[in-house]
């Protein structure tokens, strides 16, 4: 499965692990539960994300100690678990972002040169 | 994710076991599922083919944790009372990934049956194919790290 479908892009138009730094930011926000991470994801533009492939990453962000998480009981229900980020994630969701600043740049770069091409009616009354 | 599992018997069953009801939980606490099936556990886990998924989800309807219906699976009410909390503290230090000989987390220091299987392919190992000590296991010190599996 390609890095883009598992991360509910199947356009390709988001950048390579855009969930990954989603997550983490949700998560710097506060403790969230897979159910609210799901909704959020989808809310940040990841239409087709998907709970198998947030589980995995969850699985996986934990396994790098970027995320911690434990089982909480409910008297109204079942018991969830409950992400919170640690300070290693804190320090990747700064890293992410610094790299979709990055990013940004280079886009905003060529958006303006798109910017000063001769408008579609113009070139079109070139001989 | 198979490549994090122990090798030997004993403790690959504790391991799948609490794997696959850590995903039911989740599932089910997150409201999404209450049933799941072998192809619903293998996605989620990122599990190869060849793990034989379903004797472990077997073993849990054994157990009385799981229920079968067909093809599918759900929390039995006992498995639902008991689980939750119990599966937070119950098999915390036995579920962590296989890092490797030399490494403190290595699954070989927590069993002499897994002590024993990550030294058998070794120990069958040709001569002429042998590499350093820590070959091995730094190839497995990769796969654990999950990358290959996303």
């Amino acid at each position: 499965m390609s890095e883009h479908a598992q991360s509910g892009d199947p356009n390709g138009t988001l950048p390579r692990h855009y969930l990954k730094p989603c997550l983490l930011l949700l998560l710097a926000e506060g403790p969230s539960h897979g159910y609210e991470l799901l909704e959020q994801v989808r809310r940040m533009g990841i239409k087709g994300a998907e709970p198998g492939g947030l589980y995995r990453y969850l699985r996986a962000m934990e396994k790098e100690e970027m995320v911690s998480s434990w089982w909480e009981p409910s008297q109204a229900g079942p018991a969830r678990r409950t992400y919170v980020l640690t300070e290693h994630g804190r320090g990747g969701l700064h890293d992410s972002v610094q790299s979709l600043r990055d990013v940004r740049e280079i886009l905003v770069s060529l958006l303006d040169r798109f910017d000063t091409l001769p408008t579609r009616a113009a070139s079109g009354s070139r001989p | 994710m198979t490549s994090s599992a122990p090798k030997s018997d004993a403790l690959r069953a504790l391991y799948w076991r609490s794997e696959i009801l850590r995903v039911v939980y989740w599932l089910y606490g997150e409201g999404l599922s209450d049933v799941v099936d072998v192809g619903l556990i293998r996605r989620y886990l990122g599990v190869d083919a060849h793990e034989d998924l379903a004797t472990f989800l077997d073993h849990l309807v054994d157990e009385g944790s799981l229920v079968r219906d067909g093809d599918w699976y759900a929390l039995s009410a006992r498995g639902r009372a008991k689980g939750e909390v119990e599966l937070a503290t119950a098999f915390s230090d036995l579920v962590h990934p296989v890092l490797g000989e030399g490494n403190e987390e290595c699954w070989c220091h927590m069993s002499a049956a897994e002590a024993e299987a990550c030294a058998d392919p070794r120990a069958r190992r040709p001569p002429a194919q042998s590499a350093p000590a820590t070959r091995a296991h730094e190839t497995v010190s990769d796969d654990a790290s999950g990358k290959a599996h996303r």
